[in-house]
């Protein structure tokens, strides 16, 4: 009696002195992964990381001729740049549009991203998958004079991403291109309008700060006379209000659609050239 | 002995009862300001926890600082690695009610705290103004002091392009329930 009297009293006092302090404990422990990459694109794929809601990137993306010109073009650099200019806008958390402008071809191109699965913290969402569309419109002089929807060419990818850990994420995507116009400058050359593409990318996190990343992209199926697959590596720097992305990428462009249909220097022979983005990001809410 | 036990157990009651003049949130809000020409900003949660125990006059709040929301994905980052969330991810405070508060009164009564506040692993003594308010729904709590930074620790990394006020203007308001049983 007395002994389960004493043990009464005992958790009893356990009990009271228990409401001196709360446990602590964490507000969300099941919320999403954050940063799995650091920007909406690494060199020139694009990748599950979204711009929140009412944030605002404006990215510069240069990249110049092939470093295989040596000194006499001081590594590609003399041969002038390729440069988009983009501006990103998340909608929503999960909905992200944009417009960009490719000083090649004059291209003009509208982008939606929609993400269906974030992953999350506790694992039981695995990955995050965002769907991705861009529609892009040449707008430059062209040697006939082609209408409206013959200057169209669209981009449709899955993309599939996972953060490993707090140092590695890794991603694929499947994609399809699209041009409603291909124009052959050549008797025997082998022209689709639709071009499949499985794009892989990674991060590997140096420190808070820094990062190394890649990314590949093979064309899967059928593929334009004389193109390869375009691959990039990329060193990643982060400061308070920007990132700016260092890179070697074989790829001459950074729509996903051109990638797929018109690199023509091969990574791996090796052939490549330099280039680097900077992303802002403006919190406009 | 009986008659011992019998006493210890209605101490302990008593002490136990004491959760029926307790008062408790998870939903309570907390802001801060930083307030930089050109560079001010706020960062808010709705997700304070507070313990309010009036018999004892206990305090004691704390908030998960990855809830705080700047309102710019970008800023909530630094935030967060300024203040090294992933070590020391809660902000806390724990202590007593020093001033004199009526529980019989509904109307809004001053009071003064004291207590240890900790954030970034570094623990300060300090003292808040407040207000306390008993209504229907429960009790309203409002508090506001001034954190200064450097008392933590806690310094924003040299890289950084965002100005960051050395004193930071703390306020939380939270709507705490009873505490049933």
């Amino acid at each position: 009696m007395i002994k389960t009297a004493t043990t009464l009293l005992f958790s009893l006092f356990i009990f009271s002195f228990s409401q001196a302090q709360m446990e602590r404990t964490r507000a969300n422990p099941d919320g999403p992964v954050d940063e799995t990459f650091l920007t909406k694109n690494i060199g020139g794929l694009g990748t599950v990381q979204l711009l929140g809601k009412g944030d605002l990137n404006s990215m510069i993306q240069h990249n110049f001729g092939d470093v295989r010109g040596g000194i006499d073009t001081f590594f590609g650099v003399d041969e002038g740049a390729n440069v988009r200019i983009a501006f990103g806008y998340g909608l929503t958390d999960d909905i992200n549009i944009g417009i960009g402008r490719t000083s090649e071809e004059d291209n003009i191109d509208f982008g939606v991203d929609y993400r269906i699965f974030h992953q999350t913290k506790s694992d039981r969402i695995p990955v995050s998958v965002v769907l991705k569309g861009n529609m892009g419109i040449t707008t430059g002089e062209k040697t006939y004079d082609p209408s409206l929807t013959e200057r169209l060419n669209y981009l449709g990818s899955v993309m599939l991403a996972r953060k490993f850990n707090d140092n590695f994420s890794f991603q694929i995507s499947p994609m399809v291109s699209h041009f409603n116009t291909v124009v052959k400058r050549e008797a025997n050359e082998e022209l689709y309008n639709t071009v499949f593409g499985l794009g892989f990318a990674g991060r590997f996190k140096l420190n808070e700060r820094k990062s190394i990343s890649f990314e590949y992209l093979p064309v899967i199926g059928d593929r334009i006379s004389d193109t390869k697959n375009h691959a990039a590596i990329v060193y990643e720097l982060e400061t308070g209000g920007h990132v700016f992305q260092m890179f070697f990428m074989s790829g001459r462009w950074f729509t996903e659609q051109h990638l797929l249909t018109r690199t023509q220097t091969d990574f791996f022979e090796p052939n490549f050239r330099f280039g680097f983005n900077v992303n802002r990001v403006f919190g406009l809410l | 002995m009986k008659k011992l036990f019998l006493t210890g157990l209605l101490l302990v009651l008593s002490v136990s009862f004491v959760s029926a003049q307790s008062f408790k949130t998870e939903e309570g809000k907390a802001t801060f300001y930083s307030k930089v020409p050109l560079h001010s900003f706020e960062g808010n949660s709705e997700k304070l926890v507070g313990l309010v125990n009036l018999e004892d006059g206990t305090i004691d709040f704390y908030i998960d600082l990855e809830t705080l929301d700047t309102g710019n994905g970008k800023r909530d980052k630094d935030m967060k690695l300024t203040l090294e969330t992933k070590k020391y991810p809660f902000a806390e405070f724990f202590g007593k009610l020093d001033s004199d508060f009526d529980p019989e009164s509904s109307s809004v009564q001053d009071v003064s705290v004291k207590g240890t506040f900790k954030i970034h692993g570094q623990e300060q003594e300090i003292e808040v103004e407040g207000t306390l308010q008993l209504t229907d729904e429960g009790l309203h709590v409002t508090a506001g002091w001034i954190l200064s930074l450097l008392d933590y620790d806690i310094e924003p990394p040299k890289i950084l392009f965002i100005k960051v006020d050395k004193d930071q203007e703390i306020k939380i308001d939270a709507l705490l329930k009873p505490v049933e049983g």
